[in-house]
């Protein structure tokens, strides 16, 4: 599985695209399971969000939904800072 | 969320003398001429907050605004203890002593110091005019590089101690922030395209004001940094935005380089952060600063004031072009200050930015 986050705006507006290919991954299951609750929550349309907020696409497999801060699921919490973090 | 209305309702003013020749006659030289001038202004201005106050029925269940009669900021700090939840736990009221927490302390001071530029400079009684409570929460979730405005409170990040220090500690960031609600409750600019980077100008042109004045600088002693202190040591910039000459703030491996655009013929075309908001809000960041530093003196008193006006006249539709904009700020210094030096410094200010004002 492939999953993509881009977290675009914030008060900097610098951009951070970061992504994390779960084949071969001891913890794969896990990520998949965090990915599809994540895609649960998400919206089709891309969210204008708060003022200075960030705003996130999340893409698995091809599959895309946005969100912003600070209404994001638990999960796309987990999702997108773990992907920012250990994605390459 | 508080309501808002379209058009908010101005008091029935009457005074002597008017409140544009009062401005001139306090930013006259002559200290006979000035002091008891800006002291009418200020004046007028307690007064004017006076008869909001007397017309509005409070409803029996409230939050009590901190002192009935002006002049006081309602301030209420949070700690989300690194969590998301909003606003999370209370930790300072207004009036209570400071805590051991300087984040805490420093929104607390920086939430002061804009009500205090809106109030003693504008008139203008907290962001809605009608004594708004400031709401701001500190320490939001794990090494947040980020502060925002949520439609009714400030957060602030602690940032990760790599690329950013806590959001907090720069007044102008903090300044910045309340801004945002200032235009919701004025203008109300659409958060998207041009629309979206001048409600991004706006707040870091106020962001600027409340530095520059509570640090009592001059134009031309002013840094027109936005974040000065915010990025961690390692990083190769001085801010994250400059007023002065955008794009130049930051050059660094992690980071990359500012990309923020000085005039119109490099603007960005971008689906990305709303549309460049905080990319394209490096033109009239720009020409701001040129107006200023073009008129001299403190920047809060005719390039603000300026400013002030065309967000909260009226007539600055919510998907106005910095076109848009440009003409409404040769209007309003018309309007202010008669044909003069202020209207051409602010034509000059915006041709050099390369937005049209005819």
């Amino acid at each position: 599985m492939r999953i993509q986050v881009s977290r675009t705006g914030g008060f900097a507006g610098i951009a951070r695209h970061r992504e994390i290919d779960t084949s071969g991954r001891a913890d794969a299951h896990e990520w998949e399971a965090l990915a599809a609750s994540a895609l649960t929550g998400g919206r089709e349309a891309s969210a204008t969000g708060v003022p200075d907020g960030f705003s996130y696409r999340i893409t698995v497999d091809g599959r895309t939904v946005h969100c912003a801060d600070p209404r994001l699921t638990d999960a796309q919490r987990a999702l997108v800072s773990r992907v920012l973090k250990e994605g390459a | 969320m508080q309501p808002r209305s379209q058009h908010e309702s101005r008091p029935v003013f009457c005074t002597i003398v008017p409140p544009h020749v009062l401005d001139k006659l306090s930013q006259s030289d002559d200290p006979v001429l000035a002091g008891p001038a800006r002291r009418t202004l200020e004046a007028d201005a307690a007064r004017r907050t006076r008869r909001q106050v007397t017309t509005f029925v409070r409803p029996t269940i409230s939050q009590e605004p901190a002192d009935d009669s002006s002049g006081k900021p309602d301030r209420t700090l949070y700690d989300c203890r690194h969590g998301t939840d909003l606003p999370g736990t209370k930790v300072r009221a207004e009036g209570e002593d400071p805590t051991s927490d300087a984040s805490v302390n420093r929104a607390y001071a920086g939430l002061g110091a804009t009500f205090d530029l809106l109030l003693s400079v504008y008139g203008r009684r907290s962001i809605d005019g009608n004594g708004l409570p400031l709401i701001g929460s500190v320490h939001y979730d794990e090494k947040y590089n980020n502060a925002f405005f949520d439609g009714e409170q400030m957060v602030f990040g602690d940032g990760d101690g790599e690329i950013f220090l806590d959001f907090t500690v720069a007044i102008d960031v903090i300044a910045h922030e309340l801004a945002h609600g200032l235009t919701q409750y004025t203008a109300n600019l659409n958060y998207y395209g041009q629309s979206g980077a001048l409600n991004e100008s706006v707040s870091d042109v106020f962001g600027s004001l409340v530095k520059q004045y509570s640090l009592g600088q001059t134009a031309g002693q002013a840094d027109w940094l936005i974040g000065a202190g915010l990025l961690a040591p390692r990083v190769q910039g001085v801010a994250l935005r400059s007023m002065k000459a955008p794009g130049t703030a930051y050059d660094d491996d992690v980071l990359g380089k500012d990309p923020q655009p000085a005039s119109m013929d490099d603007y960005i075309h971008t689906g990305e952060d709303n549309g460049g908001v905080h990319l394209n809000s490096g033109i009239p960041n720009r020409a701001f600063y040129l107006l200023a530093t073009a008129l001299g003196g403190s920047s809060w008193e005719r390039a603000g004031q300026l400013w002030f006006d065309v967000l909260t006249g009226g007539e600055l539709a919510v998907d106005a072009d910095f076109a848009s904009f440009a003409r409404l700020t040769v209007a309003a210094a018309r309007s202010r200050f008669g044909e003069g030096d202020e209207v051409e410094a602010v034509l000059k200010a915006w041709s050099e930015v390369g937005v049209p004002t005819a």
